[in-house]
């Protein structure tokens, strides 16, 4: 198995921090003025979408978490494969695009994916529950991922 | 749409999410009886224990952790059970690498990483915990089967 850099498992825990306030004010607006809310997802696919597809970018997350969040933390306990969080991100940007595509056409679409980032973001945020790594394990055994 | 039910339905999400969050928290890592009387056979396995191939259970109880490379809470769990084996003479621990065994994750129905199977002396599978384990449910088991 190739060597992969391991990371400390609150960066990612920062970012969906980031993601869910996103995410819950676009909830709020889907509801009322929606073009906001579609303008948000589209921000949060940009976002999801540079952290799968952008490997030499810095990520403005892991931007904001090494430059003012890690110095003001402890040594993390524990490094952990970057795989689960970055397929975990490869889920929030299925929704994301499920969200800015149906903006076209179906503004409930708009809502749903904003409901979904959102209860994926702050499940993994505020619990540390991290659904995408959840489903990691189960999805291989079925076969329908690669490592 | 006012403003106020869009603030409201904005709560309900939110608290939504901290219901599923607490019951997750609650329910985690608690596990459940096996019923099945399924012994673990050692040589299928194929764990080796600083190196060298485990081949016996412990006398009253074995801990058995199913990890993955990718797992970032296994390590912390791993500390945790050998300790606890250090401590207690008739219980074996024992961690087995399944990220490249789904055939060994099929088997055993696992699908979350860590992983803990509960053995009693013989090697049957007693008892089984999903992810992290709250600690005090594995002593109260390993209680019953006389390891502690």
């Amino acid at each position: 198995m190739t060597e992969l850099k391991r990371i400390d498992p609150r960066g990612p825990r920062f970012g969906a921090a980031i993601t869910s306030v996103f995410a819950i004010i676009a909830f709020g607006f889907s509801l009322d003025t929606w073009i906001y809310a579609w303008l948000i997802l589209w921000l949060l696919f940009a976002l999801f979408a540079l952290s799968v597809f952008g490997k030499n970018i810095t990520h403005p997350y892991s931007y904001l978490f090494q430059k003012f969040v890690r110095p003001r933390l402890a040594a993390p306990a524990e490094l952990e494969d970057p795989r689960p969080p970055h397929f975990a991100q490869q889920v929030g940007l299925s929704f994301a695009v499920f969200g800015v595509i149906s903006g076209f056409v179906w503004p409930l679409g708009v809502t749903i994916a904003a409901t979904f980032i959102f209860l994926a973001a702050f499940l993994n945020a505020f619990f540390g529950l991290c659904l995408g790594c959840q489903m990691y394990l189960g999805l291989r055994r079925i076969g329908l991922l690669r490592q | 749409m006012a403003a106020n039910s869009t603030l409201i339905w904005a709560s309900l999400l939110f608290a939504i999410a901290i219901a599923i969050g607490t019951a997750f928290r609650f329910l985690s890592g608690r596990g459940h009886r096996v019923k099945t009387s399924e012994s673990i056979d050692l040589s299928r396995l194929k764990v080796t224990k600083n190196g060298v191939l485990v081949t016996e259970f412990g006398k009253k109880a074995t801990l058995v952790q199913f990890s993955t490379e990718y797992c970032g809470q296994c390590p912390g769990v791993r500390r945790s059970l050998s300790q606890l084996e250090y401590r207690h003479g008739s219980l074996l621990y024992i961690d087995v690498d399944i990220t490249d065994r789904l055939d060994l994750a099929a088997h055993f129905s696992i699908s979350q990483t860590p992983t803990v199977f509960i053995l009693d002396g013989l090697g049957e599978i007693k008892f089984r915990i999903g992810g992290v384990p709250k600690y005090a449910i594995i002593r109260a088991e390993l209680e019953k089967l006389g390891a502690l």
